[in-house]
């Protein structure tokens, strides 16, 4: 510590206290993840959610400030999740318009995901052993994250470990994607983007927009309609089952 | 831009009173995304401010979910111990989800879907 330890606590405690630094953290982090991301040619592993969540963890635990103290401050950035996803109607509007005849294939291809998703995910992690407060994380993981927790507290699962699988799926989407769709035969570009949004919510969406315009408005179509039917659904199947 | 917020945020708020009100089992916020939805439907175009606001929100979303996915750290050593089950569901699942919508989608387009 330097000359005059005293004061610097001061200010620490100061800073530390207000929402300043976790705020700081949070942007900071994710900035680095984006430009790290930029900087690799926009390479799906070098995801900056991901490099952005690691640092913050990092960067908290060697402060020795307690998760709840760092959401605290934080929260202001998580409020804007709700904003987030009533704006996913832009999007949406935009794809829905000028869909026509595909939008019955669309709707049983969505739903067939969506399902496919969930009873996948969780048979295999009930199976080999996981715990049901692991296993509840998995319902909403092909969900795009903001709705996705929104399900989360609503079905009284995990909305952290939701979020932390969710991006984990995202991740391994954009990677495997091309290679799953190419075996397969999926070749229409509006199909491809369409099952990579279903499977792989929004980073799977920005990862087809990166390859192809039209597999990026058809990703976010998956997404949203994923999104909007997974909310109605997701809990009613589940409080069928259980 | 500000006009536009105000808007977002009506219809999250308004998404939030039906949630509570009408059906506590969807989310709020995805209840002002169907009710913007209807609005933009309506109105056959997106004002310019709910554009900004909106593209801006969603380019950016998963800065959003930072706080949240930090909660990891509490979940870490549960994690570890259950890495096996977890890693085999996140990896077979997501193959799972590509494949069924993209097999289901070429089998019913039939001849539109060659077209690249």
């Amino acid at each position: 510590m330097p000359s005059n330890p005293s004061e610097i606590q001061v200010i620490w405690v100061y800073l530390s206290g207000s929402p300043l630094l976790a705020l700081f953290l949070t942007l900071a982090a994710y900035h680095v993840g984006v430009v790290a991301y930029e900087k690799s040619g926009r390479n799906p592993v070098v995801n900056p959610v991901a490099i952005a969540v690691a640092l913050v963890a990092v960067a908290i635990t060697l402060i020795d400030m307690p998760y709840a103290k760092y959401f605290d401050g934080a929260q202001f950035v998580h409020f804007l999740l709700g904003t987030a996803t009533v704006s996913l109607a832009v999007p949406i509007y935009r794809g829905l318009a000028g869909l026509g005849s595909r939008i019955i294939p669309l709707l049983v291809a969505q739903l067939a995901g969506g399902a496919t998703s969930i009873i996948s995910a969780v048979s295999i992690a009930a199976l080999l052993g996981a715990t049901p407060e692991v296993v509840g994380g998995f319902y909403a993981k092909s969900v795009t994250a903001p709705i996705g927790m929104g399900i989360a507290e609503r079905l009284n699962v995990s909305p952290t470990l939701t979020a932390v699988f969710a991006v984990c799926t995202g991740i391994l989407g954009a990677i495997l994607g091309r290679f799953v769709l190419d075996f397969v035969r999926s070749k229409a570009w509006w199909q491809r983007g369409f099952a990579l949004g279903i499977a792989a919510h929004g980073i799977g969406t920005s990862r087809a927009f990166s390859v192809n315009k039209e597999a990026g408005t058809y990703a976010s179509l998956g997404m949203g309609l994923n999104g909007v039917i997974g909310a109605v659904l997701i809990p009613l199947a589940v409080g069928y089952f259980r | 831009m500000i006009g536009g917020l105000v808007q977002i945020l009506f219809f999250q708020g308004l998404g939030e009173l039906v949630s509570k009100l009408v059906v506590p089992l969807i989310p709020g916020p995805v209840i002002g995304l169907i009710l913007l939805l209807a609005f933009l439907a309506i109105r056959k175009s997106v004002p310019q401010g709910v554009d900004v606001v909106a593209t801006t929100l969603v380019q950016h979303l998963g800065l959003l979910f930072v706080p949240a996915a930090v909660g990891v750290v509490l979940f870490w050593p549960q994690l570890k111990a259950q890495a096996v089950p977890v890693a085999a569901a996140l990896v077979v699942s997501v193959i799972l989800t590509v494949a069924v919508p993209a097999l289901l989608l070429r089998m019913m387009a039939g001849d539109e879907g060659d077209a690249k």
